[in-house]
């Protein structure tokens, strides 16, 4: 005998899959919009935020008050004026300089892709143990008593009344 | 324990090794250690433009000083170990002054305002030319980040050496001597 939730879900099921695939549709857009053109300034900023400090622990270029970040700055604006390079040529050419230390955002190549992989995969995994042990749980309540099963239920209720 | 979870169990342990195996390898290759600081990818590459005034307002441009062996010190006078150092520079400065084929030093500076950097030069001897860096080009171009740090480019215009931190006279001296021996 199916759970009333099973069955309720099997009656529903094209909703959620709606839903499922709007949510999709949703979190492909918001990764992937481009607000368009942005300003200098702008541009100065996302990449100053994407390096860290190469002399300081926990800082961001862009946070950083001391000399060596003050200079990747001026840097970043004079590339960023020159409009010869993209963001990420910008970050990958103080990179080259600086070392990958500097890189607050993991590259997604070599061994740093592992930074991204390992989150996904132990989501993967948790996801799939969740499944089977839902599925389990279902299984366990769809079970019928044998009559083995309600011998022993209706000895113990007669065990019951005789008291 | 079940049969099932008797029958799981090495996978599950095997599962759990891995990812901690992968963990390990990841950081066993990270190198901590401070002599990575004078790695650089232009060590064996042609020397990044260095354009800039001296503080005597002559102009400097690395890629005019090929033909000689060239020294550049990153410097900031508010800094202990530059302080520390620049005795030591004075002395290798005057060593290379008295040979044929001496290097050319110079200080290059993008921190402190021309009148103090004068004044720790008058103070404390140092007749090369210092280059301003008011906007850390040329510091960003080289990747330094902190000071002191010395490079040494051969005539040719190539980036043969980095030096973090301190250096003494006679250490830049016979390193220099054994570039010179070793060949372009």
């Amino acid at each position: 005998m199916a759970s009333i939730g099973w069955k309720r879900f099997k009656q529903q099921w094209f909703a959620w899959a709606l839903l499922g695939v709007v949510t999709g549709l949703l979190l492909v857009v918001g990764v992937t919009h481009d607000s368009g053109p942005r300003t200098p300034e702008e541009r100065v900023e996302e990449i100053s935020k994407r390096l860290a400090c190469p002399i300081c622990d926990g800082e961001s270029v862009f946070e950083s008050r001391n000399n060596a970040s003050a200079s990747i700055r001026t840097e970043i604006k004079a590339q960023v004026a020159a409009g010869e390079r993209s963001n990420d040529d910008i970050i990958a050419f103080i990179e080259q300089r600086y070392g990958a230390q500097v890189l607050l955002v993991p590259r997604a190549s070599g061994l740093d892709a592992l930074v991204w992989a390992l989150p996904v995969a132990v989501f993967v995994c948790a996801a799939a143990g969740l499944a089977v042990a839902f599925s389990r749980w279902r299984r366990a309540v769809d079970t019928v008593p044998t009559a083995d099963d309600r011998a022993l239920v209706d000895a113990a209720l007669d065990a019951e009344d005789r008291r | 324990m079940s049969e099932r979870r008797r029958r799981i169990a090495p996978f599950v342990v095997l599962g759990v090794a891995a990812v901690l195996g992968v963990l390990f390898v990841v950081l066993a290759q990270s190198d901590t250690s401070r002599n990575d600081n004078v790695s650089s990818f232009l060590i064996g590459k042609p020397a990044p433009a260095a354009t800039g005034t001296t503080l005597d307002g002559e102009p400097f441009d690395l890629s005019r000083r090929k033909g000689s062996w060239v020294v550049l010190n990153f410097f900031d006078p508010s800094c202990r170990p530059c302080v520390h150092e620049h005795p030591e520079l004075v002395t290798f400065h005057a060593e290379q002054q008295t040979l044929a084929d001496g290097a050319e030093l110079y200080t290059v500076i993008n921190r402190g305002s021309d009148a103090d950097v004068q004044a720790f030069f008058d103070s404390n001897g140092g007749g090369w030319p210092v280059v301003k860096d008011p906007t850390g080009a040329i510091s960003v171009d080289f990747g330094v980040a902190q000071v002191p740090e010395t490079w040494i480019v051969d005539p040719n215009g190539i980036v043969r050496q980095r030096i973090a931190g301190e250096v003494t006279a006679t250490f830049l001296s016979s390193y220099l001597q054994q570039l010179r021996e070793q060949g372009l």
